[in-house]
């Protein structure tokens, strides 16, 4: 769809919320991989006590990035329910090349460095403002050999949802019932914004943009701009030849094992117990996701309790599960056919039910589950797992036995 | 400005927070300013804080420790490294400083809670009765006059707060959002406040706040938000806490001179009782000199009046040193009946503010209450903790580990923060002792106030209180051995204070001398009342005030000032 598309019906706002649901979820799953692959402590080489505090504020800032992509999610769900929809959470498996969205960027799963930083910069670029001369050579200077990108945004994006919620009279579009809002009552994301209106639905809107692109004349705030100031400090620290190397070497686009692809077409991890952990990753996320999307789903009225507890459960699922499991994958060796690299979790969405809309029956299939995937944690935890990974497995155990 | 007789249009001497807030915005409104700073430049922060890992001993000053800087101008860490009139531990000064440039916020907790409508009026409201102290007066200004500094300071800091919960608290309304949503309350904060939010003590209702904190929760003023490194006191190794040094360096962009390791020894008097030239020594000890239109001491509550002594100037009223003042803290510790996980996020997330006022407080001083991240680290560091357990307890391998895991994770600290009231006789001298650059060290004479130890007695009974709420165990309460005994807050204040009598007061409601019409004194030294809230945030608002003032003073045309 063109910024010059007209966007004139529900079905149309529906659609371009659909998208940025994916988008806001894909590119955080994206972020995270970096995050994942920084190194951690000064045994890992490759970086000095000075450096290694640099690259814990550049993870601190990514991871930081990633939870803000989460609350855009969040707040597009809202803007979904609003007007009648329903949270949209599927997107599709990691690679997707530039053909896939009108964004014109691929979506990929790379670890920390210059390949992956451009891509960000790209995915944040502000709306309407050409990139700025020193922007473009910084993204010159970090090219190395890969694909060109037709440059467009997310902001353009948010451009033409904005335009829908501006032109579509209000009294018809908000059929969504007040109580099915989500905030920060339920879930923990401060900044969460009920939609009840134009006004609410416009600065949900304003919200998610300012923190992506920032405010014109005041960008310094913005992702953009986080990571325009990463990959000049990375660039800098390359520079002084001292062989900083930051990022543990962290395989491309990986998936669970063979046969994980669901239509994409990514690398399946080749060592079985990685491939194990990349598994239970995936299974944990899934879950996780349902969980989420079943509170965004229905009225809260009568449900408040399953609703925190849902809310809670998941996202304590992703620090104390998703971070160390990921963290932990690029730590193990990838197989036989990707020589001196690590594995990583492919953040496949593996195959389920939508969580039903009767709440004991919702909360019976989250119980079982997790406890499931709690057992799978006691047959790796007796396998030869890095500490990040033993630890995700632990709080994995714990978190299922307090469900 | 055009260029006048003097070398510069302002000469400010300290470079912390109060004093670059100033040097920012008079140079941003094109005035010729110099920042005098006795301390050095610090390393880059992750070099601080691995001075800190290194240290045998952890204090903040630790972070920071520099032969030279520390031999010629000093930093007091403790009540130890001051002289004072007594030794007995219950009649001593606790609070120590850093003179460094960007100030003591370079090891500040963070939180910035406003003082209340009622602070600004303890004698009209609260005053009267036998048990009421003499020198606690009313402040020359209202909360409402500096309300809209309060949102100028919140917005140069970054500070994040909840407007949810602090609007209007005790009829302090707050006419502009945080610039930030509020950093999220620990997971043993919403814990704790389930158990005891809408229960009463002494009549008093709890509820559980997010404190505010000039600490990013965002990206926020082109610096990193929190993530959460836990070690805010004595560094931010990311620079996501707020520090003078962030406005060190905005002043200094915007033009203003910045001339560090120079101490200031005198300021002269001229015939018409205005000052102009201020004297200082170079860590070289060569004597030099500086002149301006104006002259704004910025040093902290005991740097500031030594130098006004040393100066013999502002004096008229006889209150220069006078009703030095902190805050009275005190931890008690316990371990939660389940595991609350600390040593997570920033050292304080959430606090207790329904005791700050009452009636009560014509009887005994207001406080807050802290809920804490920590642990225990205050009471001992980790490494003692274990050395502890294997020497006591014979623990070792497998069950040390499980014991760790079971008590650690259920470690819990309170503590309060008690307002202490002013008093003529506790006060800040010259010592006939030296530093390195021959200049007099400060000397101080402090013992907390009756009503202040009632009030600190009220506030050890609620951290109990709270304790037994949350079904607590092996509760350590340093009131069982010493009611009296308390720690410090860091909170200097009081020693210059403001007031409309030039006869009782050193500065007026704007910070400018009563004596001498050309010099300005900001920071905290200028509270006539300390009031239970952290000072930071009201130090920097009446330096923004005054700020403007100065700009008048100056002749800066109206437009040219950055207006809240």
């Amino acid at each position: 769809m063109s910024p010059s598309t007209r966007v004139a019906t529900r079905s149309d706002l529906l659609k371009l919320l659909c998208e940025a649901a994916e988008l806001e979820h894909g590119i955080a799953c994206s972020y995270l991989y970096a995050a994942f692959s920084l190194k951690r402590d000064i045994s890992e080489g490759g970086m000095t006590w000075e450096e290694q505090q640099k690259v814990r504020r550049w993870a601190a800032q990514i991871y930081f990035v990633a939870s803000q992509e989460m609350l855009h999610l969040a707040l597009v769900w809202n803007l979904t329910t609003a007007i009648g929809g329903t949270p949209y959470y599927l997107r599709p498996n990691f690679p997707q090349d530039a053909t896939y969205y009108p964004l014109k960027v691929p979506l990929k799963l790379e670890p920390f460095g210059t390949r992956s930083l451009r891509r960000f910069i790209q995915y944040e670029h502000p709306e309407t403002t050409p990139i700025e001369a020193e922007v473009r050579e910084l993204l010159e200077r970090a090219r190395e050999d890969e694909e060109e990108f037709s440059f467009s945004s997310i902001g353009e994006l948010y451009g033409l949802i904005r335009s829908g919620f501006e032109r579509i009279d209000g009294k018809e579009l908000f059929i969504g019932a007040p109580t099915q809002q989500m905030t920060p009552e339920f879930v923990h994301f401060p900044d969460l914004v009920a939609v009840r209106d134009r006004t609410s639905a416009l600065r949900a809107i304003e919200e998610i943009t300012e923190q992506g692109e920032g405010r014109k004349g005041h960008r310094e705030n913005s992702h953009f701009v986080a990571f325009v100031t990463m990959l000049k400090e990375l660039l800098e620290s390359r520079a002084t030849g001292s062989g900083f190397s930051p990022a543990r070497p962290a395989m491309n686009n990986p998936s669970a094992g063979a046969g994980h692809g669901y239509t994409a077409n990514p690398n399946p991890i080749g060592n079985p117990l990685a491939g194990r952990v990349a598994g239970l990753f995936d299974s944990v996320y899934s879950l996780m996701l349902r969980m989420l999307a079943w509170s965004f789903e229905f009225d809260s009225v009568g449900a408040e309790a399953q609703l925190k507890k849902f809310c809670s459960v998941a996202i304590d699922l992703m620090p104390r599960v998703l971070l160390p499991l990921g963290e932990g994958l690029m730590l193990m060796p990838a197989g036989e056919k990707y020589p001196g690299k690590t594995a990583g979790p492919g953040f496949g969405l593996t195959r389920h039910v939508m969580l039903p809309p009767h709440a004991e029956n919702a909360e019976t299939l989250c119980r079982e589950r997790i406890q499931e995937l709690a057992a799978i944690t006691g047959e790796l935890l007796k396998q030869p797992l890095p500490d990040p990974a033993k630890a995700g497995c632990r709080h994995l155990q714990v978190i299922a036995r307090t469900f | 400005m055009s260029p006048g007789k003097n070398d510069f249009d302002v000469v400010i001497v300290g470079a912390g927070v109060a004093g670059a807030m100033v040097a920012y915005r008079l140079a941003k409104a094109g005035a010729r300013v110099v920042m005098l700073e006795a301390g050095i430049r610090n390393p880059p922060r992750p070099q601080i804080a691995g001075a800190y890992a290194v240290a045998v001993i952890k204090s903040p000053h630790s972070a920071y420790v520099q032969t030279e800087a520390d031999a010629k101008a000093p930093s007091p860490d403790s009540a130890a490294d001051y002289e004072q009139t007594s030794i007995e531990p219950d009649k001593q000064y606790k609070s120590g400083y850093e003179r460094r440039t960007g100030g003591s916020t370079w090891h500040w907790l963070g939180h910035t809670p406003r003082m209340l409508r009622s602070d600004f009026e303890m004698r009209s409201r609260y005053g009267g009765g036998k048990d009421f102290p003499p020198a606690i007066v009313d402040w020359p200004i209202t909360y409402d006059d500096l309300e809209p500094w309060y949102c100028d300071a919140e917005r140069e800091m970054g500070v994040a707060g909840s407007d949810e919960e602090w609007n209007n608290l005790f009829d302090s309304p707050r006419s502009k959002p945080f610039p930030m949503s509020m950093i999220w309350p620990s997971y043993s904060d919403m814990w704790i406040a389930d158990k005891i939010n809408g229960k009463k003590f002494e009549g008093v209702e709890y509820r559980v706040r997010s404190t505010p904190s000039a600490r990013n929760s965002s990206l926020y003023d082109g610096r990193p938000p929190c993530a959460g490194n836990s070690i805010c006191v004595p560094v931010c190794p990311i620079g996501a806490k707020y520090d003078g040094y962030v406005h060190v360096k905005k002043a200094v962009d915007a033009g203003a001179a910045l001339w560090e390791q120079c101490a200031v020894n005198g300021i002269d008097k001229d015939a018409d009782g205005s000052v102009h030239t201020v004297r200082f020594l170079t860590y070289g000890n060569v004597p030099r000199k500086v002149s301006g239109d104006i002259v704004v001491i910025a040093a902290n509550a005991i740097e500031t009046p030594k130098l006004l002594l040393i100066a013999k100037l502002a004096n008229r009223s006889g209150q220069v040193g006078c009703n030095l003042m902190d805050h009275l803290s005190k931890s008690t510790y316990g371990l939660a009946p389940e595991k609350l996980f600390p040593f997570r996020g920033p050292p304080s997330t959430s606090g207790i503010e329904s005791f700050r006022d009452g009636a009560f407080r014509s009887k005994w001083a207001g406080f807050r209450v802290s809920l804490n991240n920590d642990g225990w680290s205050r009471k001992s560091s980790p490494q003692a903790q274990i050395i502890q357990l294997v020497t006591e307890k014979k623990l070792i391998g497998v069950e040390l580990q499980a014991e760790l895991f079971e008590s650690v994770t259920r470690q819990v600290r309170l503590s309060c923060s008690v307002e202490v009231a002013p008093d003529r006789n506790n006060k800040v001298e010259l010592s006939n002792n030296t530093d390195g650059l021959k200049i007099p060290k400060p000397k101080l004479t402090f013992s907390p106030s009756d009503y202040s130890l009632r009030g600190l007695a009220h506030a050890t009974k609620t951290l109990r209180d709270i304790f037994r709420r949350i079904d607590a165990t092996s509760i350590i309460d340093p009131n069982d051995a010493d009611p009296k005994a308390f720690d410090g807050a860091g909170h200097i204040m009081g020693t210059c204070r403001m007031g409309k009598d030039p006869s009782q007061s050193v500065v007026d409601s704007q910070c400018r001398s009563h004596d001498h019409r050309n010099l300005f004194i900001v920071g905290s030294s200028v509270f006539p009342t300390a009031g239970s809230p952290n000072p930071t945030l009201t130090l920097a608002a009446l330096a923004l005030r005054a700020a403007e003032d100065i700009g008048k003073q100056l002749g800066i045309k109206k437009q040219r000032q950055t207006k809240p």
